[in-house]
């Protein structure tokens, strides 16, 4: 009896959403949920977030897309995803009934596309919540990325927000001069909550071929190399924001995850550590769990943000 | 899962063989597919590398590997006793004839090991077993005996060290049943199994064009999660309608399902 009454409370609330515990995959790692469905029940995570969804099909980039480097690995995958036609008519039904949060990470080209997939997603009632891709190329404003300008970005957010009912999350890229000015403008856009980091953009050179590994010159660096980079920024922008950050960047453990928390992220997204170990989340709850069970932390409220 | 190392040996140049034992679901393995091994214990590799299986019995399972870099490197310094943490057996494997078919097995360097398991499956149902198998030179041929103990086995290498001189294609014509200037008439295999450089595979697909067989390939990309969920390892289907995954859809496909 002893072991229930201190049993830890993982439970997190994060812009109205009701979460079982902090873990959930970051989008791109666990596609619409079934190849990991395989390993283990989904209604273990936090929540699931999906692959980002475009307007239209996309095949993606050409291959290779993807490419391991020194603790870390880049993709270049291209936003491939079946469009958000299919998704809605034989992905999120199945994910409905996996008893989880499903977050819908939406991807566009344009304005327009963003605020038509967010509002499509939005009104399937089958999304717990958005997250929004702005680290996409805007191809109207010549490819600059909708999430390395303030004013670009909050104009995005304001559209997607007139017609996404459900929490909307932006989810920020890094690959900007001050992380604070983009997470404040997302704020002022209306998000209901920031997820970051996205990918560093790197590169990897193939010295017997002379030239590039990935078929697209360039990718997103992940995994544990870029950790120390975003736990800087989940500190920074939990600082200046008044809205929950969601940390991700590298996290393989529980320990990792613990380092967010306490960094001022309400909950963590686990990416390429599933590709290592496909039990990557359940472990890092686990991890998590028994952390704050050897340190006496009743909830994860006593260690969010602590070191702010 | 977690496996033991039990035998490793280098086989031929850069070529190594390493047989694990331990938990494994070894009698659902179907030939053609896959494992994905974590190279280290932490995260310094932080991707599994996907090795063809290549033999596999009760209790054992083998794979052959060339090293191309850190973690093939690692994986060929691995000693009896080590442990290893393996997925799989991952992928849709080959498609076995049913009836009693002529079957053509051909191998490209690399692409070998899996065709020794399917040539192993096969071999008492067909009717009869042709292997080809082309290298660079002699010293990159490995199980040249264990093959021939399957089937009737032809060589090639580029410098004709062993075998005919040439590509898989010479060796293909200058086996009696093909003959050098085989007509699109000709049927003399019902299943042509290909695996080996991408080159290679167009070459087979190819010189079988018009002819009646079925034809299956291998092939590789580069992977992330293996499982089927990250898209990283697509080839295009042969309308360029979808993407397979090599990883989930693949490594096996039916020649005219894809754009090689």
């Amino acid at each position: 009896m002893n072991d229930i009454a201190n049993a830890p409370d993982l439970s997190a609330e994060i812009a109205g959403l009701r979460l079982r515990n902090p873990v959930m995959p970051a989008s791109g790692c666990f596609g619409f949920g079934r190849e990991y469905a395989v390993y283990y029940p989904l209604n273990r995570l936090g929540a699931v977030v999906t692959k980002a969804v475009t307007l239209r099909p996309r095949f993606g980039n050409p291959t290779p897309r993807v490419t391991e480097t020194g603790a870390g690995m880049l993709n270049a995958i291209g936003l491939a995803n079946p469009g958000v036609e299919h998704v809605v008519a034989h992905e999120l039904p199945w994910l409905a009934e996996q008893d989880v949060p499903v977050i819908v990470n939406v991807a566009g080209e344009t304005k327009d596309e963003y605020v038509e997939v967010a509002g499509i997603i939005s009104g399937s009632g089958l999304a717990a919540a958005v997250e929004l891709n702005v680290s996409c190329p805007n191809v109207k404003a010549g490819g600059i990325s909708f999430g390395t300008d303030p004013g670009i970005l909050q104009d995005l957010v304001e559209a997607v927000r007139r017609v996404c009912t459900v929490p909307l999350f932006v989810k920020l890229s890094p690959n900007v001069t001050d992380i604070r000015r983009i997470a404040l403008a997302a704020q002022a856009g209306g998000a209901d909550g920031l997820t970051l980091i996205n990918t560093l953009i790197g590169m990897q050179i193939d010295i017997h071929r002379r030239r590039p590994v990935l078929a697209n010159t360039v990718g997103g660096l992940s995994g544990p190399a870029i950790k120390p980079v975003a736990v800087r920024m989940v500190y920074e922008v939990a600082k200046v924001v008044d809205i929950p950050v969601i940390g991700m960047g590298g996290i393989c453990s529980g320990i990792d995850a613990i380092e967010f928390i306490m960094a001022g992220a309400g909950a963590v997204m686990v990416g390429t550590a599933n590709f290592t170990n496909p039990m990557a989340c359940p472990q890092t709850i686990a991890e998590i769990e028994q952390f704050m069970l050897e340190h006496g932390i009743k909830s994860l409220a006593e260690i969010r943000g602590c070191i702010t | 899962m977690k496996v033991t190392v039990t035998h490793t040996a280098q086989i031929a140049r850069e070529t190594w063989r390493l047989t694990f034992t331990g938990s494994f679901p070894y009698d659902s393995v179907k030939p053609g597919q896959f494992v994905m091994i974590r190279i280290g214990s932490g995260m310094e590799h932080v991707l599994r590398r996907p090795i063809s299986i290549a033999a596999v019995s009760k209790d054992c399972l083998t794979i052959v590997f060339r090293v191309v870099g850190t973690g093939t490197k690692w994986l060929s310094e691995r000693n009896p006793g080590d442990g290893l943490d393996v997925l799989g057996p991952l992928g849709k494997g080959f498609p076995l004839p049913h009836a009693r078919v002529r079957t053509l097995i051909v191998g490209g360097g690399i692409g070998a090991p899996p065709l020794y398991l399917l040539a192993e499956r096969v071999r008492h149902s067909v009717e009869r077993l042709d292997i080809v198998l082309g290298f660079r030179t002699a010293a990159d041929c490995f199980w040249a005996e264990g093959f021939a103990g399957l089937g009737n086995l032809a060589l090639a290498t580029d410098d004709g060290s062993l075998g005919t001189q040439g590509t898989v294609i010479d060796a293909i014509k200058a086996l009696p049943a093909e003959g050098p200037e085989p007509s699109p008439n000709l049927k003399q295999w019902d299943y042509v199994y290909a695996c080996g450089p991408l080159p290679m595979l167009r070459a087979v697909k190819r010189h079988f064009a018009g002819r009646s067989v079925r034809g299956y390939v291998s092939l590789e990309q580069r992977m992330a999660c293996g499982v089927g969920a990250c898209y990283g390892c697509v080839c295009q289907s042969s309308d360029k309608s979808a993407a397979k995954r090599i990883c989930a859809d693949g490594p096996v496909f039916d020649w005219n399902e894809v754009a090689l």
